[in-house]
């Protein structure tokens, strides 16, 4: 012990609930990257049609097929391919398109930002929406915003978001005017860039404010009903707002934090097919189109990065829970 | 050529209307031109035009734009004709107009064929276009990859002063047809090629066409400008031409209706098309078709290598109810394989077996049954042709299978060879030139289900035939065999539409083109913002 605390570097560091949840997570994140990697692989070769005469086209001689598939080894067994993208995949080479001979890094470092920029803003509207709509739900159940916010939720979670997309432009960009149809951000400044973004991120982010302004109202209903904590505040006088934002709430949030973090992967498919529709060129459309041309560097490339934003998300949503929680902490339910 | 985008050729295509071009279409034998005959009359100079493409079509240009390398070519013409500008191109009324060319002449009784080439001209990075520069390019583009690589009977291809001298081993009569769709009509800079690297010049390439490259991000949006030394005098009008790939007709009507696009090029959805007619911001020109929907059965495996079930799918089939009902008229009727906007235009071929039920259910009962499975390619008009299909020939007790392919799977079912009947698209601008005829018919193409070595010889002479009304008569007599042998059904001419706001105008754009291969190739250098554009 006494040898510990005189040698603090990376014994100290083992010692920290964090670090070690860290660490931890970081561990199993290695076998779930490994494993989407290689199912993404299998199933692309599960795929009906070649990957050369997909790429070469239908006037391609055998000639021409064989000499493209020599030059990209497509002939070898599945495993010696995979195993021989991953190995230089560990040695930071993703490897060239397929079908344009570009580096995949520079085709995800073109499209990657534009995506992370959309997904963001549909998770701040989304949760932006969320918060105050549910606590007032919450605050008066059966009230008219309770009601208004049941309805519009159901609504909200029926359709898809192909179609609210579809709805939106017609509302906000062909009648009004306000907002363009498309992704017209050319000139890279930040409120075009936001104009550009914003229907698309409401096609996304308002289906995720319905599910998750139902969830959070329920969880915090069932604090105020039932937690001794909230009849303690109460019986001190606390007035019911403030019951309600300082004591209820941040309870409640970890569930909210848990959906949020596992919603991820959904996000993502969603991002995919709103990128088509709103023409914005990110890594979904990218996907999208290496997945009709089997351009299979392009995409496990990017299901590669897209699976590495998943689990940080999903580790960073663990540090939130302890940072949020002091009676959390991590690693010291065994001792 | 990949589906979503593209088949192009197997993607079905090309409409019409009724056609200037039709029979009265010109393919000079001998032509020349100042270059810029489809006539802009005092277009608006200046502006910034954007143009969304399908992203399952022409919106698609996952290998770069390079004609040597782009398998996607003969879908992504405005790209290229806008980069590169062409040889030869085809103007209003089905004319064939020299262009960076500045003649085109057949000699040597129609084995040689001879481009000179436009002197002065300079791709937009300042260095010659030369003949030695085109011919170079044409014994590259001979062996690519590209649906669109000439497919042309070839012996050399030589340099010859201000001239490229093609030599044919036999008379072959569609060579200037051929070039408007084909990837020799794009010639890029061989200067900036190696300058760039083949990888670069992918995404950044060079040419000497209206317009050069500014920005480029791989089927998704490429940024044009004016180049200031295209050869023709005050052209093109617009200072900027950005295209910009979108999901599908839906996404593009709302981008035009909201401003953010002002032209549309490959609109096919009947509902839509209806309803941007009716939309006073917007103009909707129908274009000319040239490939007909076809239903193509393979004669060499059951049930269809057997006349009596060839004959019972003819009698079964309502193509004028699909035609009336499903698409109202919109797609005209045609019995062969040639379509109005095309070369030697027949609708009607004699004794041709219209919907007769009785005697497909006859036909049926005799056979003892028939069942078969139906292909098509994963596109929309096809898809619903396919459906009206099956019901139709249930009622005379066909049995249907229904399957709907990408392009990589539907090229592999042709090629396994194990397909029964697949509703397609068959011909092409001139029916010996590209996706023409002999793709879908003749004996040594994988895509065809006829293998018969005397429609291969009819075929081989009307292609070898200069005269335009021999030819016209021996392609009657092919169509009239095919029906004979009930090869194949005809059911009507499919083309898009193209859609634009107000105020803009161009060839292609607001008035009616041939298609070349799926869609017409709108010449952008004639597109304006106002004024009287095109013609």
């Amino acid at each position: 012990m006494t040898d510990q605390a005189v040698r603090p570097g990376p014994a100290l560091a083992l010692r920290s609930p964090a670090l070690r949840l860290i660490g931890n997570r970081l561990a199993t994140a290695v076998p779930v990257l490994w494993g989407v990697t290689f199912l993404t692989f299998a199933v692309i070769q599960l795929l009906p049609g070649d990957a050369a005469q997909q790429l070469l086209g239908i006037n391609a001689t055998q000639e021409q097929l064989r000499e493209f598939r020599d030059k990209l080894n497509l002939d070898d067994s599945f495993l010696v391919r995979y195993f021989h993208w991953l190995g230089d995949v560990l040695t930071g080479n993703l490897g060239n398109s397929l079908a344009s001979d570009q580096p995949v890094t520079s085709i995800i470092s073109d499209g990657l930002p534009t995506t992370l920029e959309l997904l963001l803003y549909a998770l701040v509207i989304s949760l932006a929406l969320t918060v105050p709509i549910a606590l007032l739900a919450a605050r008066n159940p059966g009230g008219f915003v309770d009601r208004v916010g049941m309805v519009t939720s159901m609504a909200g979670l029926s359709v898809a978001n192909y179609v609210l997309a579809v709805v939106l432009v017609y509302v906000f960009a062909v009648k009004l005017g306000w907002l363009p149809a498309i992704y017209t951000n050319n000139t890279g400044t930040l409120g075009e860039l936001v104009k550009s973004l914003t229907l698309p991120a409401l096609s996304i982010g308002f289906p995720l404010f319905c599910f998750y302004t139902r969830l959070l109202r329920a969880d915090v209903l069932e604090q105020m009903q039932g937690e001794d904590y909230v009849v303690t505040a109460k019986a001190k006088g606390v007035g019911p707002w403030r019951v309600l934002v300082r004591h209820a709430l941040p309870n409640s949030l970890f569930g909210l934090l848990t959906i949020v973090a596992l919603n991820l992967g959904t996000l993502i498919g969603a991002t995919v097919i709103i990128e088509q529709i709103f023409a914005v060129p990110g890594i979904g459309h990218s996907l999208l189109e290496a997945i009709n041309n089997r351009d299979v560097p392009v995409v496990e490339g990017i299901v590669l990065v897209l699976a590495v934003i998943v689990v940080v998300a999903n580790l960073l949503a663990d540090v939130l829970y302890a940072v949020l929680d002091p009676r959390i902490r991590y690693g010291r339910s065994a001792s | 050529m990949r589906h979503r985008v593209k088949p192009v050729v197997l993607l079905c295509a090309v409409a019409g209307t009724v056609a200037l071009a039709a029979c009265g279409a010109k393919t000079n034998s001998s032509s020349t031109s100042s270059g810029s005959s489809t006539a802009a009359k005092g277009g608006k100079q200046g502006g910034s035009l954007t143009v969304v493409l399908n992203s399952g079509y022409d919106g698609a240009w996952p290998a770069g734009l390079d004609p040597v390398t782009n398998t996607n070519g003969a879908a992504n013409q405005s790209l290229m004709n806008s980069i590169y500008g062409q040889l030869i191109e085809l103007h209003e009324g089905g004319k064939l107009v020299p262009g960076l060319a500045s003649a085109f002449k057949f000699s040597n009784g129609g084995k040689t064929f001879t481009l000179t080439i436009r002197p002065g001209v300079k791709f937009s990075d300042g260095t010659p276009f030369t003949a030695q520069v085109v011919a170079d390019h044409i014994n590259k583009v001979l062996k690519s990859p590209c649906t669109c690589r000439p497919t042309w009977p070839v012996k050399t291809v030589k340099a010859s002063g201000d001239d490229v001298v093609i030599d044919f081993a036999a008379v072959y009569a569609p060579a200037a047809a051929s070039f408007i769709d084909s990837n020799a009509n794009w010639v890029p800079s061989p200067t900036a090629f190696k300058k760039l690297g083949e990888r670069k010049f992918r995404v950044m390439p060079v040419g000497a066409g209206p317009f050069t490259v500014v920005s480029d991000k791989l089927s998704s949006q490429i940024v044009l400008k004016r180049n200031p030394t295209y050869f023709k005098k005050g052209r093109p009008f617009l200072d900027q031409l950005t295209f910009k790939s979108i999901g599908g007709d839906e996404a593009a009507y709302q981008a035009l209706q909201a401003g953010q696009a002002q032209a549309y090029e490959n609109l096919s959805t009947p509902s839509l098309i209806d309803q941007m007619k009716k939309d006073p911001k917007l103009q909707v020109t129908q274009q000319l078709s040239t490939s007909p929907y076809n239903i193509q059965l393979n004669t060499n495996a059951p049930p269809f290598n057997n006349p009596k079930a060839r004959e019972a799918i003819y009698y079964a089939t309502d193509s004028e109810a699909i035609r009336s009902k499903l698409f109202q008229n919109r797609y005209p009727s045609t019995q062969g394989f040639t379509a109005p906007g095309g070369l030697f235009f027949s609708a009607d071929v004699p004794g041709y077996r219209t919907y007769d039920l009785a005697k497909a259910k006859a036909l049926v009962k005799e056979l003892g049954g028939l069942k078969t499975q139906l292909g098509t390619i994963n596109v929309l008009v096809a898809k619903q042709t396919t459906q009206a299909l099956a019901s139709q020939w249930a009622q005379a007790g066909i049995k249907t299978d229904i399957k709907s392919y990408d392009l990589g799977p539907l090229i592999q079912a042709f090629q396994s060879k194990k397909w029964t009947a697949m509703l397609q698209t068959a011909g092409s601008y001139d029916p010996a030139a590209g996706v023409g005829v002999a793709f879908r018919y003749a004996s040594q193409s994988p895509f065809s289900g006829v293998h018969d070595k005397k429609l291969d010889a009819m075929l081989g002479q009307a292609a070898g035939t200069l005269d335009q009304g021999q030819r016209k008569t021996l392609y009657d007599q092919a169509a009239k065999y095919m029906n004979d042998k009930a090869y194949s059904p005809f059911l009507f001419a499919f083309a898009p539409a193209s859609a634009a706001a107000k105020g803009v105008t161009g060839p292609g754009l607001t008035t009616a083109l041939t298609a070349v291969v799926v869609t017409p190739s709108i010449l952008y250098d004639e597109v304006s913002m106002g004024g009287g554009g095109s013609a």
